[in-house]
């Protein structure tokens, strides 16, 4: 009789065994095939609904329930903040040339970082690499570009040892000039030059320019950010890429002027 | 040979020694107001049209001037080189010589007024630099700008007089000033928020007490008031002042707040024609306190010079979730950890009646819709889940511990102290016009148990340590 239970027993705990472990293979399973197609998707679409719908919108035409949310500079001016509007797969932070979708490193550095001044918040802490991975491939979902266009290759750079110089800065105030940077930001860089008030983004919303002298770039301040921006331009802001009407010299030296409206050199 | 040498050194020494002897002989009997003064009697004789003014002129004394004045201890000789100010035939001189402007001395007599009261600078100095006490001469009240001058007659007289008989400026600077909600971070009196420095005797501060370093031009008092005013954060980097003001609106305000002196003028200088008690309805008083952050109370924006948003406290959502007696609450307690204020009596000296004007005021326009209720008893909140939850819906805006960002702070004692049930409502309903989604069923799409567990967590959130 006890022979027998013994018996039953092992034969019992052998099977919940075996059992547990046939689940932990089909999950297993499951998850590596995640990567692959479907499960993917799943996960992207459930970390979207619980922490990007609620500004970027079911459709991912950025209106979502938060709206838009009114900001007030240190200057006063009072800015709309809308969240990106991801069906026309237009990107602003991109670090490829203008009329290029981003890189899928661009979408994860923004999803890693967020965007300082636009309440789109930093996920670093927040995600795993997968998720983040998931919830890039979710976005994409949303435009047909992604389907019908290949990523451009970064625009490279290469920083020279003069920018911030004397001269550098020099010969970047009279760009700034001869290209009428100062139609749109100002002689003073504040953003208040005579056409500001007219630009209008892609979605026709007045977009103010930007005022260098708060110093903090959405993108990020190095020397590096700003070259990017020239280069490539802010695609769908009025922000043009500088990339075929200055050389890439010319473009470090508007670099340089930058950084001195922005203080960050002398 | 060696008592040669001394004895050339000794001669050299004396002669130089009798230079400045001569030098200082010199300028000691031919100072700036002599010369003035000369200059003014040779025009009075050269304009003569008739013998009798001739003489007259040419009987002036060249002499000190001075005006004392009895009941201030004052003693001003600006008139030594100012010797025309009363003299209409200088109405077209050239400084020193010229007329005072406008008809204002027919009312202030210079032997009564003397000249410092209203211009300041020192009136015992004897040369241009000393008197006029600009930069470099440690003058806290070197003379006043044109452009300010009228905050001086404020001293003597109400802002109603003022506003139709010739001090215009500093009437509506008044009026400015009582519209900008200047009193909400500022005390004055004893009345007004404590974010700002009190404005009491700002106009008769010692030059020291401003931090002059990064103000353009001379340092006075009045170029950083000025320039201050223009754009704080320019004098004082670290400014939380919100003030976006023209040109024209900053001169207003800095000539009347320049009238804010700690000294009291005799009653024989006084002339006050209208006792104009101070306006307390309610708008007014919102207007005072309330107006600089809040604006019109319609939208709700964040501001990156308080680092948080503003809520819209005359939004229809907010009033309708709200009843007097909570808004009561937070304007008399403030909400610690943010910029509001504590306005009850003993904190920034508001009385229980000036508050409930500005609810009545901030309400008027409340929705007769109540909104619908939640019944949080219901259900068994789980606080582990509620963490959870925040931390995934709304840590984003409030911050991880409830510190608040983009949203309210959710830590403070009267977010902590109130009604589950208010809290679930909001959670629930969001607020309209905010950045604040509803997350109940119309909304993000959260049960009402979640609902109940986020605001259980919520409750728990004083506790958290920053």
């Amino acid at each position: 009789m006890e022979g027998f239970s013994d018996k039953r027993v092992v034969r019992n705990v052998a099977r919940t065994c075996l059992t547990f472990l046939l689940m932990i293979l089909m999950a297993a399973l499951n998850r590596t095939n995640a990567y692959s197609e479907d499960g993917d998707s799943a996960l992207g679409k459930k970390i979207y609904e619980e922490r990007c719908q609620i500004c970027h919108g079911t459709n991912g035409d950025g209106k979502g329930l938060v709206g838009i949310i009114k900001k007030s500079e240190k200057s006063g001016r009072v800015l709309d903040v809308r969240p990106r509007d991801f069906t026309t797969g237009v990107f602003r932070f991109r670090s490829t040339p203008t009329g290029c979708l981003p890189s899928e490193l661009d979408l994860m550095r923004l999803v890693d970082v967020g965007i300082t001044k636009s309440f789109m918040p930093p996920h670093k802490d927040e995600l795993s690499m997968d998720e983040k991975k998931a919830v890039v491939a979710y976005i994409k979902t949303f435009s047909e570009r992604w389907k019908d266009e290949e990523p451009c290759d970064p625009i490279a750079v290469n920083k020279p040892g003069w920018v911030g110089s004397r001269t550098s800065v020099e010969k970047g105030l009279k760009i700034y000039k001869d290209m009428k940077c100062w139609e749109c930001h100002g002689d003073d860089g504040k953003g208040k030059g005579p056409k500001s008030n007219e630009i209008k983004d892609d979605w026709g919303n007045a977009i103010p320019p930007f005022n260098f002298t708060t110093g903090a770039l959405k993108r990020g301040t190095t020397p590096e950010d700003v070259y990017i921006t020239f280069t490539a331009g802010l695609d769908g802001t009025g922000m043009p890429s500088y990339e075929d009407s200055l050389d890439e010299e010319n473009r470090w030296h508007l670099v340089s002027y930058t950084l001195k409206l922005m203080g960050a050199v002398k | 040979m060696q008592s040669r040498f001394y004895l050339s050194l000794l001669l050299i020494s004396s002669l130089v020694l009798l230079t400045f002897v001569a030098i200082a002989t010199y300028s000691a009997l031919t100072p700036e107001w002599k010369q003035y003064q000369t200059e003014y009697k040779d025009f009075l004789i050269k304009n003569a049209k008739d013998e009798a003014t001739r003489e007259r002129a040419e009987k002036i004394d060249i002499g000190i001037q001075q005006i004392y004045l009895t009941s201030m201890k004052k003693a001003d000789r600006c008139t030594s080189c100012h010797r025309g100010v009363e003299n209409p035939l200088m109405a077209n001189a050239e400084q020193p010589h010229r007329q005072h402007s406008g008809n204002y001395l027919e009312n202030h007599p210079v032997a009564k007024f003397g000249c410092t009261i209203c211009h300041r600078g020192q009136g015992q100095a004897m040369n241009l630099r000393e008197a006029h006490g600009e930069e470099h001469t440690h003058w806290d009240f070197p003379i006043m700008p044109i452009k300010y001058i009228q905050s001086s007659c404020a001293l003597c007289h109400d802002f109603e007089m003022l506003k139709h008989e010739g001090g215009g400026h500093v009437a509506k600077g008044e009026e400015f000033f009582r519209g900008k909600g200047c009193r909400g971070c500022h005390k004055l009196n004893g009345v007004g928020g404590d974010l700002g420095k009190a404005l009491d005797g700002i106009g008769s501060r010692a030059r020291a007490y401003f931090p002059m370093k990064h103000v353009v031009g001379d340092r006075t008092i009045y170029n950083w008031v000025k320039q201050h005013f223009d754009d704080p954060r320019q004098i004082v980097p670290e400014s939380e002042m919100r003030a976006f003001l023209t040109g024209e609106e900053s001169d207003l305000l800095t000539t009347y707040v320049l009238t804010f002196t700690s000294e009291q003028m005799p009653r024989n200088y006084m002339l006050i024609k209208n006792i104009v008690m101070p306006r307390t309805d309610g708008e007014s008083l919102y207007k005072m306190y309330c107006i600089a952050c809040h604006s019109d109370g319609k939208a709700s924006i964040y501001d990156e010079i308080l680092k948080r948003t503003i809520p819209a406290i005359m939004n229809p959502s907010f009033l309708k979730a709200i009843d007097d007696n909570y808004l009561k609450k937070i304007l008399k307690e403030g909400r610690q950890g943010t910029q509001m204020t504590a306005w009850k009596v003993d904190a920034a000296g508001l009385t229980e009646q000036e508050i409930d004007r500005i609810i009545e005021y901030i309400a008027k326009d409340r929705p007769a819709a109540k909104t619908e209720p939640f019944d949080v008893a219901k259900f068994k909140a789980d606080v582990k889940r509620g963490e959870e939850l925040f931390n995934i819906r709304c840590a984003l805006c409030h911050g991880k511990k409830g510190e608040g960002d983009l949203g309210l702070n959710l830590k403070n004692p009267v977010v902590q102290a109130a009604d589950p049930a208010f809290l679930a409502v909001t959670v629930r309903d969001g607020r309209a016009g905010t950045p604040m989604p509803p997350f109940g069923k119309d909304g993000v799409g959260l049960i009402e148990q979640d609902i109940a567990d986020i605001v259980s967590y919520v409750k728990t959130l004083s506790q958290k340590k920053l």
